[in-house]
């Protein structure tokens, strides 16, 4: 978990927040404690590539059946008929919104940024390791993983 | 009847779009949907089209290459352009309106501020 008092987490926190409550209409809640996913195959994942001016990917994960749940209500659908590609692009698009958000709240006004294309998660989720920032949130209840990954969060967070 | 372009790689932000549309109530209105820059500026060109509402980050053209085709085409030039971006910020969104863009609108949009950027557009 990345230092609280830090330019970089309090980012991501409004970021998270602000991306979530206006896409989705759920709240977003800080996690002392890591919280890991009952069944690892029972998440979705998608990563974003940041090229400049840092480079970086952030990573977020979320359980399937609340992914199922948004998806639904978003799309004004059955839960029974939400479509695989359509999880998987609501995922996309608020990781997209968030990686956004999130660089606006880091650097400053006069400071551009480019970010890559959302891609979809196959396998596993790739293990954090010392150049990762792993924010351990939830909504509602369950579990939401975001990482940032690349020297330059590190170098951000400290 | 009005003709809007919306182009965005994800069919959710289009979506969004659309539903703020509704809300905004824009009366009779035809909707285009375009996965990216190249498929909206065909659209664009299919018949004639008073509003382009643009993503900047897409697959195969990118909004900014999109706008730039526009004010550069006679056909389009006066086509009014908005981008809406998860990843603009002050500065990128000047160099959007340099480039001819009539708004530039951050991710995740709400009805109010695609009203506020579409004032002029209602009004006419």
């Amino acid at each position: 978990m990345p230092h609280q008092d830090t330019p970089i987490y309090k980012a991501m926190i409004e970021a998270v927040r602000e991306t979530f409550e206006n896409m989705a209409f759920v709240e977003v809640a800080e996690q002392s404690e890591e919280i890991g996913f009952d069944i690892p195959t029972e998440r979705d994942w998608v990563s974003i590539l940041i090229h400049n001016p840092l480079q970086g990917e952030l990573r977020l994960a979320l359980p399937k059946n609340l992914l199922t749940t948004m998806t639904a209500d978003m799309f004004s659908i059955d839960i029974a008929d939400v479509e695989e590609v359509q999880r998987q692009d609501i995922l996309s698009e608020i990781l997209n919104t968030l990686a956004g958000l999130f660089m606006t709240k880091l650097l400053p006004n006069d400071q551009t940024y480019q970010l890559g294309l959302p891609e979809y998660g196959e396998g596993p989720i790739p293990e954090s390791d010392e150049e990762s920032l792993v924010w351990n949130l939830q909504i509602e209840g369950s579990p939401l993983l975001l990482v940032a990954n690349g020297t330059g969060f590190i170098s951000e967070n400290n | 009847m009005k003709r809007i372009v919306i182009a965005d790689d994800s069919a959710t932000a289009r979506m969004f779009i659309k539903r703020c549309l509704d809300i905004i109530g824009l009366g009779d209105v035809e909707i285009v949907e375009a996965e990216h820059g190249k498929e909206a500026l065909t659209a664009a060109k299919a018949a004639p089209t008073d509003l382009l509402l643009s993503d900047l980050n897409m697959p195969v053209m990118d909004g900014e290459t999109l706008l730039k085709w526009v004010k550069s085409s006679p056909k389009l030039m006066d086509m009014p352009v908005v981008i809406i971006t998860s990843a603009g910020n002050p500065a990128k969104e000047q160099e959007l309106l340099k480039l001819g863009a009539l708004k530039v609108i951050n991710k995740p949009i709400s009805p109010p501020m695609l009203m506020d950027a579409l004032a002029k557009f209602i009004d006419d």
